[in-house]
């Protein structure tokens, strides 16, 4: 394999490069990035809403070492896997003997598009232009609703009330409850309503233009009115060039467990659906990224050869005077099976026990060693903290 | 080369650990330890994996 193409410079992309150079691969590696920088942390945006001074340094990531050709601010158009060329939205054509599809997803959007004007009815927060954005739109401290009650709605609800913003969150369901299970979601949403947070619920929300500007109406017929709307209602994943590949099934892109498409093409992160123990999902999440693009490398350059992934969901999301690490698939049924209060009232160790004999460990407020956090969630605390766990 | 923290901006992830976990650890109360700060060789991939994984940004590597 002399020449390898990897589509998409987010953390994937990224660390597709590193693992492929780790691993030896010493051809022509070229990166097609859509946005204009290099990577950067995703995760930390919606932190950085919080920094009053120049704020915006916390997602820089260091220069890139893998010395591939980076084409940034460019996206693929198409892809024709028989002849091995991807098509640019430039026009031109990147003949590949290896492919990495690490194009990763975007900001799903509540209204169809931009208002007659060009302006937008939404904000969201995906991107580094996001982030500036809305942080120069809440400087001013406009009334804020948020849609969508996922970890970003509740970051982003709680950047804006920490910057004296009064906020709304609409969600249908009960925050962070489809992400994380019912009690965790009730610490989350009690913290939340104690610095203010005001929740709506009634159904699927849809934006209707005002004359200044817009209105959040929902299914069963309530009226909001605010002057600045912030929607985190899922991502998608940007599959359009594939369209015309035939490497998508039933609209959706598939990797195997070592990553691989078909032999010579693999992908990785947020534009890929992947198996787990919990089925083929799609898991948009910063170490998701990184394990799936490490096996990714490894599959495309030496096949049934390469490891297997087994992912383990690593998540972690701050708000409201609370901060959440957690290991294990989620959402988590019912109340935890181990639980061990830490040293201020709202820190906690919990652990959730699975049917096969691993689980779920999620730490509230409460330091860990991560490495101890991952035994608490595959062994159980026997295995962290004797004593105690004898004392259960 | 030589792996330096921003301890303020550490947030205690670990991923750093994972990826390299001769060259630094958490220690009990989830604070970053640098075991091994100058780095070269093959410990310099290691490192510059675990400088890559840091969702905030809290390490880096500079010359010298």
């Amino acid at each position: 394999m002399r020449r390898i193409v990897v589509v998409g410079n987010g953390i994937a992309g990224l660390t597709a490069c590193d693992s492929l150079r780790s691993a030896g691969f010493d051809g022509e590696l070229t990166v097609v990035g859509a946005e204009a920088h290099h990577p950067y942390s995703r995760p930390a945006l919606s932190k950085a809403l919080l920094h009053d001074d120049d704020g915006l340094t916390a997602h820089e990531l260091p220069e890139p070492t893998h010395e591939a050709t980076e084409l940034l601010g460019v996206s693929a158009a198409g892809l024709d896997p028989d002849a091995r060329i991807v098509q640019l939205d430039t026009g031109d054509e990147l003949p590949y003997d290896g492919l990495v599809i690490a194009s990763g997803s975007r900001a799903r959007r509540l209204a169809a598009g931009p208002r007659h004007d060009g302006s937008s009815r939404e904000l969201t927060l995906r991107t580094i232009e996001d982030a500036v954005t809305l942080k120069q739109r809440v400087a001013a401290r406009p009334s804020v609703i948020v849609v969508g009650g996922g970890p970003l709605g509740m970051e982003a609800a709680s950047g804006c009330l920490h910057l004296g913003c009064e906020v709304t969150l609409v969600s249908d369901a009960k925050p962070l409850s489809r992400q994380l299970g019912d009690h965790l979601s009730d610490m989350f949403t009690a913290a939340a309503a104690r610095r203010g947070l005001r929740f709506v619920s009634g159904g699927r929300a849809r934006l209707v233009d005002t004359g200044a500007g817009t209105r959040v109406a929902l299914a069963n017929g309530t009226e909001l009115e605010t002057e600045l709307v912030v929607t985190a209602v899922g991502d998608e994943p940007n599959i359009d060039w594939l369209a015309g590949s035939g490497l998508l099934v039933d609209g959706a892109l598939r990797a195997d467990s070592r990553g691989r498409v078909r032999p010579d093409i693999v992908a990785a992160g947020d534009v890929t659906l992947f198996p787990t123990r919990r089925g083929l999902v799609r898991v948009p999440l910063w170490t998701s990224a990184i394990d799936q693009a490490r096996a990714a490398a490894a599959g495309l350059l030496h096949g049934d050869a390469a490891p297997e992934l087994d992912f383990q969901p690593y998540f972690w999301t701050e708000g409201f005077g609370l901060s959440l690490k957690s290991i294990g698939f989620t959402p988590v049924a019912g109340a935890p099976d181990y639980c061990e209060p830490g040293a201020d009232p709202e820190s906690v160790l919990m652990r959730w026990a699975d049917e096969d004999g691993s689980g779920t460990a999620a730490a509230v407020n409460y330091r860990i060693p991560i490495p101890k956090l991952r035994r608490l969630a595959n062994t159980g605390p026997e295995t962290i903290c004797p004593a105690e766990a004898a004392t259960l | 080369m030589r792996i330096e923290l921003d301890r303020p901006r550490c947030e205690g992830h670990g991923l750093c650990e994972e990826a390299a976990p001769l060259l630094m650890h958490l220690d009990d109360d989830g604070e970053l330890v640098i075991d091994v700060p100058k780095v070269d060789g093959t410990d310099l991939d290691a490192a510059k994996a675990a400088v890559r994984v840091c969702p905030v940004a809290a390490l880096r590597l500079a010359e010298r």
